[in-house]
């Protein structure tokens, strides 16, 4: 072999190598700014529980006490699939899912319920805050 | 556009890969014509341009898949360019940019998952009339329709439209009906049904290596039903599937034609010149090339039938090396990796991920594993790598359905109405 078609090859192999490296750079730059898009059609909302934050990346959240639920809250008074946050046109809502022990929304059993900013969510014997997002500190 | 510098720094560094390919062609390469190398570097030079202005046109939060599909085409016309002699492979440069408007249309189609989910029954329908079109156009026993002096796959098109049965079917599982004493989504049977017409069809048609790829979308959409938290699935009916699947290989490999169960037990370096004579010179290429490659134009590899489909990994490693081969895999699977970077915010969008990361992953192991003769060799496609028009297109649509995932439809909040409902619209029981 040559040493200019080694060269040529291992330029060509380098320029690809950094490319791919760029694109993946481009890719978290972008999933940055897509969070913040996100962000902005959904409200900036997170679920809160006892300092616990949950933040709502999806527009299904599942809250129960099974392996697969997206906000997991792990005691006996929670249904293993106990309620479910959907989001359209910008509004979240929650629905029970057939739980044992109901969904309360700032106290009042609900199977349905539009949310809105500080509303207080009981599921079993657990309390949440629907609140905005929080950055953390440091 | 959100990032305009990261768009501008992935333009140059995308044109600098190619760039740094076409300089290599020109020094290096083996061609008759200096007019052939600078009608493909300027055909190279030109689509990259176009595209990255036509990408402006469509307001997406992500374009790094774009990229990458620019990237991974360019870079493969100008690999089918060089075989056997630098020339510009026209055909295979139509196809990539009957690939590119795919992707195009594949991105528009799925982007609004709400809208998609409603389709749903025209999926079904445009899989039964593929497999009519199958059935009764293709001849005896055959996958191809010829029309003219072009052929056309219709077993490669129900591919996309499968990702989308299994996609748009997920948010059906809490949907149970009592059948005798069992809790039946009809969804889930369908889908069921589907696979396995699929895969009769594939057996009837003597394309037993494009079955691995529908498997492998049919067992990621079972996968993720299980994960679905509306799901519920038991751990008994994963067992059952389990069994299913496993009866189903099993009948699949005593029923198999002569051909295959040869190809299961065949010793290619003792039968060189008959059902090991692509394997065997494709591993032989591969040891020529050696890390660097013999030069763009420079393989001896373009002699063997099939060498740019069913075994070009090993062509583009004699002409540019093992390293380069080996890279072009890793621009692939880090297009099919993107969603991993940006999740998907549906599970729609989340399952489609799922069913195109195993339809090519699939194909590259087939394809390339196959041609180093790790496994059974296959007729399978590297897509947007090997040549062929319906390959290409489908592969094409379906990295639009994977753009779509990363710039989803999301409709806004109305405006000054957030947050503002009244606790007496709340339902109570």
């Amino acid at each position: 072999m040559d040493t200019t078609n080694l060269i040529l090859c291992a330029v060509a192999a380098a320029a690809l190598d950094i490319c791919a490296l760029v694109l993946i750079l481009a890719a978290y730059a972008e999933r940055k700014s897509e969070r913040q898009r996100w962000g902005e059609l959904t409200g900036n909302m997170e679920l809160s529980e006892r300092g616990t934050a949950y933040p709502l990346d999806c527009d299904e959240i599942l809250i129960g006490r099974h392996a697969s639920a997206d906000i997991r809250l792990e005691d006996l008074s929670v249904s293993r699939y106990h309620a479910m946050l959907t989001i359209s046109k910008g509004k979240w809502t929650i629905t029970d899912m057939g739980s044992k022990s109901g969904v309360f929304v700032n106290g009042n059993l609900v199977r349905q319920a539009a949310l809105k900013e500080n509303d207080i969510i009981n599921i079993g014997s657990k309390r949440l805050v629907f609140r905005k997002r929080r950055e953390k500190n440091g | 556009m959100d990032n305009p510098i990261s768009y501008v720094f992935s333009c140059l560094f995308v044109l600098l890969a190619h760039a740094a390919m076409l300089v290599n062609v020109f020094i290096n390469g083996s061609y008759s014509s200096f007019s052939d190398a600078l009608l493909l570097a300027g055909a190279v030079l030109i689509l990259d341009m176009a595209y990255f202005i036509a990408m402006l046109f469509f307001r997406q939060s992500s374009h790094t898949i774009d990229f990458l599909l620019i990237l991974i085409l360019n870079m493969s016309v100008i690999f089918q360019s060089c075989f056997g002699g630098v020339h510009f492979a026209a055909k295979h440069y139509i196809t990539a940019i009957a690939a590119l408007f795919a992707c195009r249309g594949g991105y528009l189609l799925c982007r609004n998952h709400k809208w998609i989910q409603q389709q749903r029954k025209y999926f079904y329908i445009a899989i039964a009339v593929l497999i009519l079109a199958i059935l009764t156009l293709t001849g005896s026993r055959s996958m191809w329709i010829h029309i003219g002096s072009a052929t056309i796959q219709p077993s490669e098109f129900i591919k996309p439209l499968f990702v989308l049965a299994c996609a748009t079917t997920i948010s059906e599982q809490q949907k149970k009906h009592k059948v005798l004493c069992f809790n039946v989504v009809y969804e889930n049977t369908a889908l069921f049904g589907l696979i396995m017409v699929i895969c009769l069809l594939q057996w009837w048609c003597r394309d037993l290596g494009s079955l691995p790829t529908f498997v492998g979308i049919y067992i990621s959409g079972f996968m993720l039903r299980i994960c679905y938290p509306k799901a519920k699935l038991s751990k008994k009916s994963f067992i059952i599937a389990g069994i299913l699947l496993a009866v189903t290989a099993l009948l699949a490999m005593k029923f198999a034609p002569d051909y295959a169960k040869e190809r299961l037990h065949s010793d290619i370096w003792n039968d060189r010149d008959g059902t090991g004579y692509q394997q065997s010179r494709a591993l032989i290429a591969i040891a020529d090339g050696g890390w660097f490659g013999k030069g763009p134009g420079k393989g001896g590899l373009c002699n063997v039938f099939a060498h740019d489909n069913d075994i070009v990994f090993a062509t583009i490693c004699e002409e540019w090396g093992l390293l380069y081969g080996l890279m072009m895999i890793c621009v692939l699977l880090i297009m099919i990796a993107i969603p991993l970077i940006n999740p998907p915010r549906s599970y729609f969008h989340g399952t489609m991920a799922a069913g195109i990361c195993a339809a090519f992953t699939v194909q590259m192991a087939l394809n390339i594993f196959g041609s180093c003769n790790m496994i059974p060799f296959t007729g399978v496609t590297i897509p947007f790598i090997s040549a062929g028009g319906s390959s290409m297109i489908v592969s094409g649509f379906m990295i639009g359905m994977l753009c779509a995932t990363q710039s989803p439809y999301f409709s806004a909040p109305a405006a000054g109405k957030r947050n503002r409902l009244p606790a007496g619209r709340r339902q109570k029981i």
